[in-house]
């Protein structure tokens, strides 16, 4: 037994346990412990104040908390569709192209080049009230009133999804255009051939091939989106009265700002459950996909 | 055109008002000076960061570098809140060996023992020439852990000509029944800001509207309506009819559109900015931005008028108050702190804090404040002398400090969405704070207060 542990596979791969074990297994454990904890950050030796499940008890209670869980399922919900819709879209029509696609490409990449943290800050002042770009749009055409749209209660949700959608749906349109190449050109020449249209080709061919990549870039966007902070915390800090307050917003203000470190390590892992529903929604899909295209 | 007129002025004024200054380095005026030979000794440091604060660090560092020897390692430079945030983690991953570190007197209590006890290091004729209320409040449990660079207070900033109109005040009578002039009450600010409101050209006043900000603009408004955030026993007490007042006053200027929209994104970049570009009729602000919104960099340059804080029904002005200040943490090596505490002579010294007046901020040195109402009155700068004037009487009889507890923050991060909630109208005033009331009692019994 000891031999075999001991093997030369096993010796080759122990780097890669323990550089897993530090930076991923003992973070883990920690972070789990201290949400059985009282921990503050700026009172260390509050590390070791074991309150039991205290944390979790309140958080069944915490209406913000579960406000701002829910708002983060809409905005997953909203954003992800959009930025598959938008990103399919643009693939299908860089796909048509023959002259340029390259530089298209490359265009189509900017905004995933931008640190969410610049992104946040240009749309903050495009949808500002007073000096913003959109309302100063609007009164050259005679509109005369300041849209608030980073204060009202539907507009400013819906602002912060604009700037995500602007800055991510290129992640989408790469991986879908990454399918579509790889297509073989057979099975749509040949219902070419037997008389379907186009809607017809793309709904019963390009689609089916394009589901498995469909649900990659969907588990790698959910897991993405559902961590939505940056352009949230710079565009409207979570606010105003929360109304764009997501979970990791809230995490961060109460574990960092409040200190409350153990406290907000229990949201973090009731918060991991919308992470790990999603990705196995969209794994369970993808394999689905595979299982109709008749692989493995 | 509207827009492209305030994206200039906004963009313009970022860098304007705050450059570069002219020291003698021998510092004459200092009846104190903490140099020494520090060479092979470098400070690692964080400070606070942005237009208002650098040109100080880089006038008065590399004098310190060139005539100690020593290097002053920045690993850190940003806005407050951020530095927060830092300083807590650094507490955290036990990384708090650095020597100097920006503080404010609202955020030292949260901490615990992380700073040293300046008496001692700091030579004891040097802190005899602080505003002594000003150390006060600079202690925590008997330990000096800060000295203050400069106070904070806010006063009323108004646009003058629009009230020398006489159309304006004819006007005004008739529709209000009295003269118009700067408001010297809480209920004659918040009619006049309806009165000049023509949103969205121009609007009558505005207020930070988020975080800490609206806390302490509420807190102040509540003491100036005659109440209190907490008894005596520390039980949250704001939800009464003076909280409630307090808060409707905010209330009712959002809903009159008296202020701008987006208010309750706005901090204090914002509602400098949005005076200084001519849009705003009044404006509660600090000293710091004095010099510049009279300047010909300001759209309103040479219009401006300032006025004490406006009373409330409970007779007392607003004068929520803080310092700016640095501290020497406990993980600094003892062979620096000789140093330690000579860098922060240089920033917060007679020179520096003359250099920062002459800006409108406001000193925390007796002398200063003497020293520089009269240089403003030596150069004949009625504008400059009347802010001293007014800020020194606001720092004297109005300033309070929120309560120097180290629940001060979580508070704020507990009230000022409630605060948000009755201004949008998602909750009405009475349910926003008794809300708020609640999660404190909550916070305050946890900390161990009752």
């Amino acid at each position: 037994m000891s031999r075999k542990f001991f093997s030369g596979p096993f010796i080759l791969i122990l780097p890669s346990i323990l550089a897993i074990g530090f930076v991923i297994i003992i973070p883990l454990i920690f972070s789990f412990y201290t949400s059985f904890t009282s921990y503050k950050l700026t009172r260390p030796d509050s590390l070791f104040n074991f309150v039991g499940l205290r944390n979790y008890e309140r958080l069944i209670d915490n209406t913000k908390f579960w406000y701002a869980f829910g708002r983060t399922i809409l905005f997953l919900a909203v954003v992800l569709n959009l930025e598959l819709l938008f990103g399919l879209g643009i693939a299908l029509l860089i796909n048509k192209i023959t002259w340029g696609q390259r530089t298209l490409r490359t265009i189509m990449m900017f905004p995933m080049m931008f640190s969410p943290i610049l992104v946040g800050f240009q749309w903050k002042y495009i949808f500002n009230d007073n000096i913003g770009l959109l309302n100063n749009f609007l009164y050259l055409f005679g509109y005369e009133s300041a849209i608030p749209w980073l204060i009202d209660k539907y507009l400013a949700m819906g602002s912060i999804m604009v700037a995500e959608i602007w800055a991510n749906t290129s992640i989408f349109a790469i991986l879908l255009l990454a399918g579509l190449l790889g297509i073989p050109r057979d099975p749509i020449e040949a219902a070419r051939v037997d008389g379907c249209n186009s809607w017809q080709v793309f709904k019963n061919i390009t689609l089916p091939f394009l589901m498995p990549f469909i649900f990659i870039a969907l588990t790698i966007r959910s897991l993405d989106v559902g961590r939505a902070y940056d352009i949230v915390h710079i565009m409207t800090g979570g606010g105003p009265a929360m109304r764009t307050e997501l979970i990791w917003t809230m995490i961060a203000r109460i574990g960092y700002k409040d200190a409350n470190m153990g406290f907000a390590n229990a949201m973090s892992y009731v918060s991991i459950i919308l992470s790990i529903a999603f990705t196995y929604y969209f794994f369970t899909k993808l394999v689905a996909a595979r299982r109709d295209l008749g692989q493995q | 055109m509207k827009f492209l007129k305030n994206f200039l002025v906004v963009f313009s004024l970022l860098t304007l008002p705050f450059s570069a200054f002219a020291v003698d380095e021998n510092f004459p005026n200092d009846k104190v000076a903490i140099w020494g030979d520090f060479s092979g000794i470098t400070l690692d440091v964080k400070l606070i960061g942005g237009a208002p604060y650098d040109p100080l660090y880089e006038v008065m560092i590399p004098i310190w570098e060139a005539k100690t020897g020593g290097k002053v390692s920045i690993l850190s430079k940003k806005s407050h809140f951020e530095l927060d945030k830092e300083i807590k983690q650094d507490i955290a991953a036990g990384n708090i060996s650095y020597c100097v570190v920006s503080n404010h007197t609202s955020f030292a209590t949260q901490y615990g023992d992380i700073y040293r006890d300046l008496n001692g290091i700091v030579p004891k004729d040097f802190l005899a020439e602080f505003v002594p209320l000003v150390l006060d409040h600079s202690t925590v449990d008997g330990r000096l852990v800060q000295l203050p660079q400069h106070s904070d207070v806010s006063n009323l900033w108004y646009i003058k000509s629009i009230y020398e109109d006489e159309d304006n005040k004819k006007r005004f009578k008739a529709e209000y029944g009295y003269d118009l002039a700067p408001p010297e009450t809480l209920e004659q600010w918040k009619e006049q800001a309806i009165f000049w409101s023509d949103p969205p050209n121009f609007y009558g006043t505005q207020y930070v509207g988020k975080e800490e900000a609206i806390t302490g603009r509420f807190y102040e408004l509540v003491i100036a309506e005659g109440g209190a955030l907490f008894d005596e026993g520390m039980r949250p007490v704001f939800n009464d009819e003076a909280g409630q007042r307090a808060l409707q006053w905010f209330v009712d200027l959002y809903n009159a559109q008296a202020v701008p929209a987006g208010v309750l994104n706005y901090l204090w970049d914002e509602t400098g900015l949005g005076f200084a570009s001519g849009t705003v009729a009044l404006n509660l602000d600090w000293g710091g931005w004095g010099a510049y919104f009279n300047s010909a960099d300001s759209k309103i340059g040479g219009d401006v008028g300032l006025v004490r804080f406006p009373m409330g029904s409970g007779g007392k002005r607003g004068g929520w108050s803080g310092s700016h200040t640095y501290s020497i943490l406990n993980g600094c090596p003892e062979e620096n702190l000789e140093a330690a505490a000579s860098l922060i002579w240089i920033l917060t010294n007679h020179e520096a804090q003359m250099h920062e007046a002459r800006g409108g901020k406001l000193p925390t040195m007796t002398r200063v404040w003497k020293d520089i109402a009269s240089e403003m009155d030596a150069e004949g700068n009625a504008f400059m002398s009347d802010l001293f004037s007014t800020f020194s009487a606001s720092m004297a009889e109005d300033a309070f400090t929120p309560p120097l507890i180290p629940e001060w923050i979580p508070f704020s991060n507990i009230i000022f969405p409630e605060l948000q909630a009755a201004i949008v109208g998602d909750k009405s005033v009475k349910e926003a704070l008794d809300a708020a009331a609640k999660e404190t009692d909550y916070l305050m019994q946890d900390a161990g207060y009752y």
